[in-house]
């Protein structure tokens, strides 16, 4: 029986499960009810340190001033807490990193404009954000940044900070840099005004960084710490430069130990206090444990998960990361988890406790940036793959963290799979299982077109990218615990590209002109006029980057991370000389392009074909948005679009993809190897179209563009998924480093296993042909509108935006329209 | 190659066969089912079908017909009258329409152009086990066409699936068999009477047709039972249901669920459906189905 929409009641989602134990259930309720706050502990620490250490090589004042405030900072350990450690004091807490950007909180302080994208970008209001302005009426707090909570005495201290940051901070040295070296400085500024580039990204320049957690587990700290004392020794020590470093992780790492022997102290303290006797032997067993890791290896399972959560902490500590993430978690602790000591229905609790640690990490930048992220950090964990050998690499720990998520259900971390024929059934079905709960992960990403692009890119073996291929951030492979992770996450806007394209060189919407004027005649002209624009814009914006890496090289280099990145310890270079092994990471970032793609099939089929305007008239609707013009503009909707599986719109994408590949790595990064293509998504689809004029293709002025990077504009996708696969697929996906493609299915289209093995045969399939990465939305929309109406009957509704999901009701209502608004397949 | 008339092709169709599978709607059908979810199935022409919720009663539609058939209903809402409307050949309406509000149901397609569609997707088949379905409408209403869609099928090695209402001739039936390598073979109400009443046939041919195939073929055959509130849900009709199926020597049968889908579809072809079930009741009466065929010995699906 065939399909319609009915006004009635919507289907479910078709798996529901809940966490493990009460423990567990009692820790995700204990997160959505929390508010979300600002924690100044480490930056007022950091501060207090930085006052003090002038004079000193930036190396070790960076190492000195994250040790230090390493060393002090109060050991939190809640009530049912089994694993120590946290970012911050508060369950929902964030850190103003003033280091970075003093500038944007300033503003906010001063009640000025953060950057010209803030216009364009909204949060959400619902749950702990809900939870904040609440209590801060309440409290007699500040609501800082729009969503968190800060008391007035913290607040003073973050004046004090953001005041003596305001001068020396990563930004603002950056910013005197590049505005004085770059000739086109005001080209970037009329950009940024324009919204063709995403706001300044120095609050959180870094992340897609995945730390050697192998050889920190293996090896523990102290190990590490012997070896770096032998270069000490040894006559490489007379190499100045490498020997700061060395000195700088031997100072970091004292400092690593530190913080861990304040948890061990804490516990004990706890312990000792106790009066429950099951509470204090479980006190006591934290307390052990973080006695002996990260100094030394794990014992057994829990030590391990112990061991990986100090390193990631301790990283996560130290810059203001976005994408930073957990990597192949399954392999990391599989030995120790073979070594026995632990069930599988404990560990799965264990992860449980992760999961909802990781997603109490909170994000505090510019509004701009906040916005963009909506609160997610990408920590991205990828589950199966290969091993060196090339064999499946899929385990059951892969499947303990799969029913791990499937009974939490937290946002963070995102899960994904590295998808090859021969991974195990059982293990893409529990993958399919957690597809069909309805958070949106895990996302499928193909390893062979990884491998291609890495291997040729990098030169690297083919067993080392097999062992180390991971994804950090949403959609970015890199090499875990060997690739360069301060990278640019801008991104460039094609939409406000045609805008220009369109206009003569005018942003029709703000009035300045960023291009000499050109009029295009034909089809050719005006491809011709977009492709120039597009390259200009893109080497500057790298240009631009460029500078700002300089700054960040003598300002905020990552000293902590870079010791568990190889080779860094071996070259005695942190990450930002070129200490990696990886150095080919950076990325040029763009979304928008399905958009130019149907835009320019449109222009040609209606202005060139079919003559049935000329470029005149359709400016005119354009400018009109549409209005008065709608026989026009249905036959612009009803012109080939991308995603169809038709060759008229696809070979359009495709011309312009290829274009953007080959223009991108002409320049340098700021280590000296061409960047990497890349196209992502993040929110950008939604200020990036509020940003831009009416398209040729139909779309109206203001409304977001195509999410994704293959995905087809909502609506215009009129054959089904399967012809959306076969659009997506011709796209080269080993020309670049990431790629993105949202599909929504209702949730009656993958019904029982019959349901779930033939989205997976739809996952293979299209892997074959072969696309890169694919993640699904399984809703019925009409619950999303219910959730719009009756938010607070939805307070732990997932779903996924971009390469991250998020609660429903701490997103912003566009963003909430956008994700209902994309076509839904299968009834 | 011949031509005939469909009304609607959908990819990743997963309810009607095995795997992924491509889904082709044939347009004509002889029966009138008062329950009918594609009404727009059932007239062997062309058609136009409002689509209400996007209307925005501008009028356009009818200053731009031909035959004057624009109309308002009795609240000054947009309707068609079908009795005037000719089906122009460039459907006027539809090209008038500035929001979509309507469309074209039903084009004649080539049978060569609808296989090279169903080729596109035959990897996904290959890796799920899926293949083609051919739906309406009765497929068996265009027998020439349907046997060329058949052929080329069998030709590429594409599995291919016939949903029938079994209304059919049964030389044409038995002459197709051997091209098909599925029969979804969707029954509703046993008597001969009600049958007669709530579908505007008799449904003596059907059942002729539904044991022949059985007969012949039965690995071939899935019977589905269309469980339809206070319509196939009786214990009269189930009972009989069951006692055909061990007559026929087939143990399991899948239940297609009512669901309220088609409702709209009645009103933007300006109709009005004989039988407006109760949706709320369709899952409880869907699960007493279930349980009284499991306790008569025929598995359900």
């Amino acid at each position: 029986m065939t399909t319609a929409r009915t006004e009635t009641a919507f289907t479910p989602r078709e798996v529901a499960a809940s966490p493990s134990t009460e423990r567990t259930a009692f820790l995700k309720r204990r997160y959505l009810e929390e508010p979300l706050r600002v924690d100044v502990d480490y930056l007022r620490l950091l501060t207090e340190s930085h006052r003090r250490t002038g004079g000193l090589p930036v190396l070790e004042r960076r190492a000195e001033d994250h040790a230090y405030a390493l060393e002090r900072l109060t050991p939190v350990i809640h009530p049912h807490d089994e694993i120590a450690a946290n970012k911050t004091r508060y369950i929902r807490g964030a850190i103003p990193y003033a280091n970075y950007a003093a500038g944007p909180f300033l503003k906010e302080m001063r009640r000025q404009v953060q950057d010209a994208q803030q216009k364009h970008v909204e949060q959400g209001r619902g749950g702990g954000i809900a939870g904040a302005l609440e209590r801060a009426r309440k409290e007699g707090c500040r609501v800082f940044s729009g969503k968190f909570l800060i008391s007035p005495q913290d607040y003073e201290t973050l004046r004090e900070a953001c005041e003596y940051w305001e001068g020396k901070c990563f930004m603002s040295s950056g910013q005197r840099l590049w505005k004085a070296r770059m000739l086109e400085a005001g080209f970037i500024e009329k950009g940024w005004a324009a919204g063709l580039y995403t706001a300044p990204h120095e609050p959180c320049p870094e992340g897609r960084l995945i730390l050697d957690f192998e050889t920190a587990l293996a090896k523990g700290y102290w190990r590490m710490l012997d070896e770096i004392e032998q270069r000490l020794a040894s006559p490489d020590r007379r190499d100045g430069r490498r020997a700061e470093f060395w000195r700088a992780a031997k100072r970091v790492l004292g400092g690593a130990l530190a913080f861990a022997e304040n948890y061990a102290k804490e516990a004990e303290r706890l312990a000792a206090a106790e009066p429950d006797p099951e509470r204090r032997k479980r006190l006591g067993r934290m307390a052990a444990a973080c006695r002996r890791v990260p100094a030394q290896p794990p014992r057994d399972f829990r030590e391990a998960v112990q061991s990986f959560w100090f390193t990631y902490i301790l990283g996560h500590l130290e810059g203001s990361h976005l994408g930073y993430s957990p990597g192949r978690l399954d392999q990391t602790l599989w030995p120790y988890y073979q070594a026995g000591g632990v069930t599988y229905e404990e560990a799965v609790e264990l992860f449980e406790e992760l999961f909802v640690k990781m997603t109490q990490i909170e994000y505090l930048a510019s509004l701009s940036w906040q916005g963009l992220g909506h609160g997610n950090l990408y920590q991205n964990l990828i589950l199966g793959g290969l091993d060196e050998r090339g064999r499946p690499a899929d385990n059951e720990l892969s499947l303990a963290i799969l029913d791990a998520q499937i009974r939490m259900q937290m946002t963070q971390p995102t899960l994904s799979v590295w998808h090859d024929d021969s991974l195990s059934e059982k293990f893409l079905l529990k993958a399919a299982e957690c597809v069909k709960t309805g958070v949106g992960y895990p996302a499928f990403f193909n390893l062979k077109t990884y491998i291609a692009h890495e291997t040729a890119a990098s030169g690297l073996p083919i067993e080392t990218v097999r062992k180390h291929a991971a994804m950090g951030g949403c959609t970015e492979p890199v090499l875990q615990g060997m690739s360069y992770g301060v990278v640019q996450a801008g991104f460039v806007n094609h939409g406000k590209l045609l805008d220009l394209t369109l206009n003569d060189g005018v942003d029709p919407v703000t009035g300045d002109r960023l291009f000499e004027p050109r009029k295009p005649k034909s089809y050719e002209d005006i491809r011709a006029s977009y492709l120039d624009k597009m390259r200009v814009s893109v080497r500057l914006w790298q240009r631009y980057w460029n500078h700002v890496m300089a700054a960040h090289r003598e300002t905020v280099p990552l000293v902590f991370c870079s010791v568990f990145v190889r080779d860094c310890v071996g070259r005695g270079l942190c990450m930002d000389d070129g200490g990696a092994v990886l150095n080919g990471t950076p990325t040029t970032l763009s979304s928008g392009l399905v958009n130019v793609a149907n835009s320019l099939a449109a222009i040609k089929k209606l202005c060139f074909e079919d003559k049935a305007c000329g470029l005149g008239e359709l400016k005119a609707a354009l400018d009109a948005d549409w209005k008065g013009h709608e026989a026009l503009r249905k036959a612009a909707l009803a012109a080939p679009k991308w995603g169809n599986d038709d060759d008229r719109a696809d070979d359009v994408f495709l011309g312009l993809f290829d274009e953007y590949c080959r223009w991108v790595p002409g320049e340098m990064n700021y280590l000296g190897e061409p960047y990497d293509p890349s196209m992502l998504a993040i929110s950008t689809p939604v200020p990036f179209g509020k940003a831009c004029a009416a398209f040729p293709d139909g779309r109206r002025a203001g409304e977001p563009l195509a999410d994704g990077v293959t995905s087809p504009f909502p609506g215009t996708d009129r054959r089904g998924p399967t012809a959306v696969a076969r659009s997506s697929a011709k796209v080269d996906h080993t020309r670049i480093r990431g790629g993105l493609l949202n599909l929504k299915f209702h949730p009656s289209a993958l019904r029982g296993e019959a349901g779930s093995r033939n989205l997976l045969a739809f996952i293979k399939t299209y892997f074959e042909k072969p696309g890169f990465h694919v993640q699904f939305n399984v809703v019925d929309s009409r619950m999303l509108r219910d959730a719009q109406e009756r938010p607070e009957a939805y307070r732990d509704l997932v779903v996924r935006v971009a390469g991250f999901s998020a609660y429903w009701v701490e997103m912003s209502k566009a963003l909430q329209d956008q994700v209902i608004w994309r076509t839904e397949h299968g009834l | 190659m011949s031509r005939g008339l469909v009304f609607d092709v959908q990819r990743y169709a997963v309810h009607d066969g095995p795997g992924i599978r491509t889904l082709v709607f044939l347009k004509g059908c002889p029966l009138r089912c008062a329950w009918c979810c594609n009404p727009e199935s059932q007239q062997a022409r062309p058609e136009p079908m409002r689509r209400p919720a996007l209307c925005a009663a501008c009028r356009t539609c009818a200053s731009a017909c031909p035959a004057g058939a624009g109309k308002r209903d009795g609240r000054g809402g947009p309707v068609l009258d079908r009795e005037r409307c000719a089906a122009c050949a460039d459907f006027a309406c539809v090209q008038a329409c500035p929001h979509d509000a309507i469309s074209r149901v039903g084009r004649e397609a080539d049978a060569g152009e609808l296989l090279f569609e169903i080729e596109q997707d035959r990897d996904f088949y290959r890796n799920s086990g899926g293949g083609a379905t051919f739906s309406g409408g009765e497929p068996f209403f265009q027998p020439e066409f349907l046997g060329e869609l058949l052929a080329g099928c069998r030709s590429r090695g594409i599995h291919a699936a016939v949903e029938t209402c079994g209304h059919a001739r049964t030389d044409i039936l038995l002459a197709l068999e051997p091209s098909i390598d599925l029969f979804l073979f969707d029954l509703k109400v046993l008597d001969a009477q009600a049958h007669c009443r709530l579908t505007g046939q008799d449904n003596g041919l059907i059942l002729d047709n539904f044991h022949r195939l059985a007969s012949r073929c039965p690995d071939k055959v899935t019977a589905r039972l269309t469980v339809i509130p206070g319509v196939s849900d009786s214990e009269e009709n189930v009972s009989a249901f069951a006692g055909l199926l061990h007559e026929t020597g087939l143990e399991t049968v899948e239940l297609l669920a009512y669901h309220p889908l088609g409702l709209g579809k009645w009103d933007g072809l300006d109709r009005e459906p004989l039988l407006r079930p109760e949706p709320g009741l369709a899952a409880s009466s869907l699960a007493e189905v279930k349980l009284r065929l499991t306790r008569q010995g025929i598995s359900c699906r």
